[in-house]
């Protein structure tokens, strides 16, 4: 465990080049897969009040295993900070693999640090975050001395973990800086920081106040059902399509929330696929949109018609994230979305119904992306193809969204193992 | 002769001062200050408390004071490879150092007056010490002025705690009157200006914007850990029974005044002279709050501060000290940049840097005693600090390219050294921990 942590901060600080990068940020793949997590615990502060402690639960696990793949995948679509990117794949692991709660304050703040330089105009994001982190450290306080009613701390951990996600409507930031930041920038904040504050819910909410979680239950769900619906809506409107997914991904993840607040088993099982699935769709749609705009040099809806005609490989791949996007069935999200509902649906029937339009909404935003840049009378100019190496960096993401889709039972075995 | 030994730091500080006076060069000045702070250390680590009754009624030979020595005489050498080598110079910055180690040893009002003052006079000097510039003759003016009022603020009140109790003696009187009370009152308010603790701070920014850098490093860092180390020999080692809750009245403002100018601040002298303001409010928490956390947490956030302090000033003796001047610094230097980043990093309680786990401890101290509204706005500052300092690291990695300097040279190590410690704390803090832990 203390490898798999150390490992990306040291590579962080001797990087040549990008290919260097990538063999290096491959390291703590191999390292999940040949088992190396064997837990490490030392007193580290305050006569050992506070212990570095990193341990790998499934759960854990599977975060783990989302940031050593997606993170290679944003180094190959880097231009620079490739050291950057490292120090932050370090910080995740620490971040999912924490079992000291000050230490998981520790390191909620400190992946901010890495993606402060990566982002244009970072400030909207970071005061949103750091004041997320403070409300952290303030709960951690009230947990290390009591003294203060349960129902506060818990708010204020749910506070936290709302603004990382985000949860509607604490998404201020979340437009701008997706749309802003560079492609590899916002693939790491969509795939893997929104799973922060999903991590946190269920390993220190659902952990540490199951009782006040269950009783907001109603509350949240409807909170978050209008986050997807907003999501929904607000992503039907946008003429700019890195702003279209964004939104999108804003009502998936109020759709994971929704699973989680739901807070009956299948559907938090079901969440927590969602939170995988999520994580590879979203990496694939930015990737696409990321490629789109270096052709188009805009990110507008409108720069270009019928461009399957040119770039033929590029439709297929956008066309085949979009429908894991709009869970098609065979394809990873439409599992995991089918169990949410399922849970759901024990609950109440209308909220089930006013999220499963959800499914229809996206369908109509995606495809409208997909049909006016793809099809319509093709415009004039000269794109050129993605070529294999494109491919070959999209080709992850395609085959575990296959795997998920046709064979999910291996990754559910896993999650119902989780408690 | 063992308690000539006892007092063998300050001895070696004085005849190391005078020496210097005698020599003129270069070399010679460098290697007798780092042998005058580098034995005084030694010195202090190796000798044995006196028992003499001639020396303990004014100094205390306790683990506080060899902390607070050691912690000098870092600062010392720190300054010392920043600032200029000149012997008068070196002359004046011993001789701070022995006042601010006479300070933490103080256990009569006396003792900590002369203290403060061969501080304080020595700094007056130190401000105008390039007699070129206007501004350093400003500062030395304005210093001089407020500083002679703040010590007669001082003398005042300890007569009038004299006066109520018959002794100069840093004991408890048996009975608290209003005479004693309205003398540590003004105690108080002295030192609340030499920590420059809102509302006695307006001589910070200009006279830290107008004296030389070295000499800034030297208030900044030196000063204001003289200040609590007084703080400490007052408030928690003597006067621990006095309700000292009043003083969470000035940290509030403090607080808010000093992040919220700190934030408008492009000249960096002055953005560092707000910010110190700011951390002498997170200071004088655990000293409002008490328990048992408090002077551990206390201390471990001067030592961070200190060195983070020490290494930010560092790099600034290479550049124009503004927001555009640092501009793309890291082009240039990286290493430097680096370094400069960890430490501004540190002052804003930024993970992954220990500036976070340093406030928290004090928070958490302060959070045990029940001040939690302290412990709110404490929280709700850090985010401006984060804005602010997150600045002036941007500025540091930003595209323009700035012609190549050379930075080698004493700043260049002392930030290399203040970083490399702080980097050492991140890591492990426990060991230091321990032993602040110890001091009782």
């Amino acid at each position: 465990m203390l490898l798999l942590f150390l490992l990306p901060l040291f590579f962080a600080l001797l990087v040549p080049n990008q290919k260097a990068a990538f063999i290096y940020s491959l390291a703590p793949l191999a390292l999940l897969v040949t088992g190396h997590t064997e837990p490490i615990q030392v007193d580290w502060f305050i006569q050992g009040a506070i212990k570095f402690h990193l341990a790998a639960d499934n759960l854990s696990l599977i975060f783990l295993y989302l940031v050593a793949v997606i993170v290679p995948i944003t180094i190959l679509v880097q231009k620079d900070k490739y050291s950057l990117t490292l120090l932050l794949q370090g910080l995740l692991i620490g971040f999912f693999s924490s079992q000291d709660l000050l230490f998981f304050a520790f390191f909620f703040e400190a992946i901010l640090l890495p993606l402060f330089f990566m982002l244009e105009k970072p400030y909207k994001f970071i005061i949103y975050m750091v004041a997320g982190s403070c409300l952290m450290v303030a709960a951690v306080l009230s947990v290390l001395f009591g003294g203060i009613s349960s129902t506060v701390v818990a708010a204020i951990f749910l506070l936290a973990f709302a603004v990382k996600t985000p949860l509607f409507p604490f998404h201020g930031w979340l437009a701008d800086t997706y749309c802003l930041a560079p492609t590899s920038a916002t693939i790491l904040l969509s795939s893997l920081l929104s799973k922060a504050g999903i991590y946190g819910l269920l390993r220190i909410s659902y952990r540490l106040f199951p009782a006040e979680m269950l009783a907001w239950s109603d509350l949240l769900v409807m909170v978050a059902i209008g986050g997807v619906l907003y999501g929904a809506f607000a992503a039907w409107g946008q003429l700019d399509y890195k702003r279209l997914i964004a939104y999108s991904s804003l009502s998936h993840v109020n759709f994971i929330l929704v699973g989680i607040f739901a807070g009956n088993m299948i559907a938090q099982q079901g969440a927590i696929f969602s939170a995988i699935n999520h994580s590879i769709t979203i990496a694939g749609l930015f990737l696409v949109a990321g490629w789109l705009e270096v052709r188009l040099q805009s990110t507008n809806m409108l720069a270009g018609h019928g461009l399957t005609a040119q770039i033929p490989r590029l439709a297929w791949l956008t066309l085949f994230f979009i429908l894991s996007s709009v869970a098609l069935p065979g394809l990873n999200t439409f599992i995991s979305e089918i169990m949410v509902l399922y849970g759901l649906f024990q609950i109440s029937f209308w909220q089930t119904l006013l999220v499963g339009t959800t499914v229809v909404l996206s369908v109509i935003y995606m495809l409208r992306w997909f049909h006016s840049l793809y099809f319509n009378k093709p415009t004039g100019g000269h794109y050129s193809d993605i070529q294999t190496k494109e491919l070959l960096i999209g080709s992850p993401l395609v085959l575990l969204i296959l795997w998920f889709g046709i064979y999910p039972t291996a990754i559910l075995t896993i999650i119902q193992s989780i408690k | 002769m063992s308690d000539i030994f006892a007092v063998g730091p300050l001895l070696i500080l004085f005849i190391g001062a005078l020496l210097l006076l005698l020599v003129d060069n270069i070399k010679a000045v460098s290697v007798s200050t780092f042998g005058a702070l580098i034995g005084a250390a030694l010195c202090a680590v190796m000798a044995p408390a006196s028992t003499s009754t001639l020396l303990t009624p004014w100094l205390a030979f306790d683990k506080l004071s060899l902390f607070f020595t050691l912690l000098f005489l870092g600062i010392g050498v720190g300054v010392h490879l920043i600032g200029e080598k000149k012997a008068e110079f070196s002359f004046f910055l011993l001789s701070s150092i022995f006042g601010l180690i006479l300070i933490a040893m103080a256990r009569d009002y006396l003792t900590l007056f002369l203290g403060l003052e061969t501080l304080s006079i020595s700094l007056y000097v130190l401000c105008s010490f390039i007699k070129t510039s206007p501004t350093g003759a400003e500062a030395a003016f304005k210093y001089f002025l407020l500083g002679s009022v703040s010590t007669a603020i001082l003398l005042f009140g300890i007569a009038l705690i004299y006066g109520a109790t018959g002794t100069t003696k840093l004991i408890m009187p048996p009975q608290v009157d209003s005479l004693f009370l309205a003398g540590a009152g003004l105690v108080t308010v002295s030192l609340l200006f030499k920590a420059a603790i809102f509302p006695f701070h307006i001589w910070a920014p200009d006279v830290y914007a107008g004296a030389p850098i070295s000499v800034t490093a030297l208030m900044a860092a030196g000063t204001k850990a003289g200040a609590f180390a007084a703080f400490v020999r007052i408030f928690m080692m003597s006067y621990s029974s006095l309700d000292q809750s009043l003083l969470a009245i000035a940290i509030f403002p403090t607080l808010i005044f000093a992040n919220f100018v700190a934030m408008q601040q492009t000249e960096l002298r002055r953005f560092f002279a707000y910010s110190s303001i700011s951390h002498a409010g997170f200071l004088l928490i655990p000293i409002a709050s008490g328990g048992p956390d408090a002077l551990s947490s206390m201390l471990f956030y001067l030592v961070v501060y200190a060195l983070a302090t020490l290494g930010c000033f560092a790099c600034l003796t290479f550049v124009e000290p503004t927001l555009d001047g640092v501009k793309g610094l890291f082009s240039s230097s990286p290493v430097l940049a680096c370094c400069f980043s960890f430490c501004l990093l540190t002052l804003g309680g930024i993970p992954p840097s220990i500036g976070f786990f340093a406030k928290f401890y004090l928070l958490k101290a302060a959070f045990g005693q029940g001040y939690i509204a302290l412990v709110i706005l404490g929280l709700l500052t850090t985010i401006f600090a984060a804005f602010y300092y997150l600045r002036i690291v941007a500025a540091l990695f930003a595209e323009p390219k700035t012609a190549q300097r050379s930075v080698v040279g004493g700043g260049a190590v002392a930030s290399f050294i203040a970083t490399s410690a702080l980097i050492a704390l991140t890591i492990y803090p426990e060991p230091l921990l321990t032993i602040l832990v110890a001091i009782k």
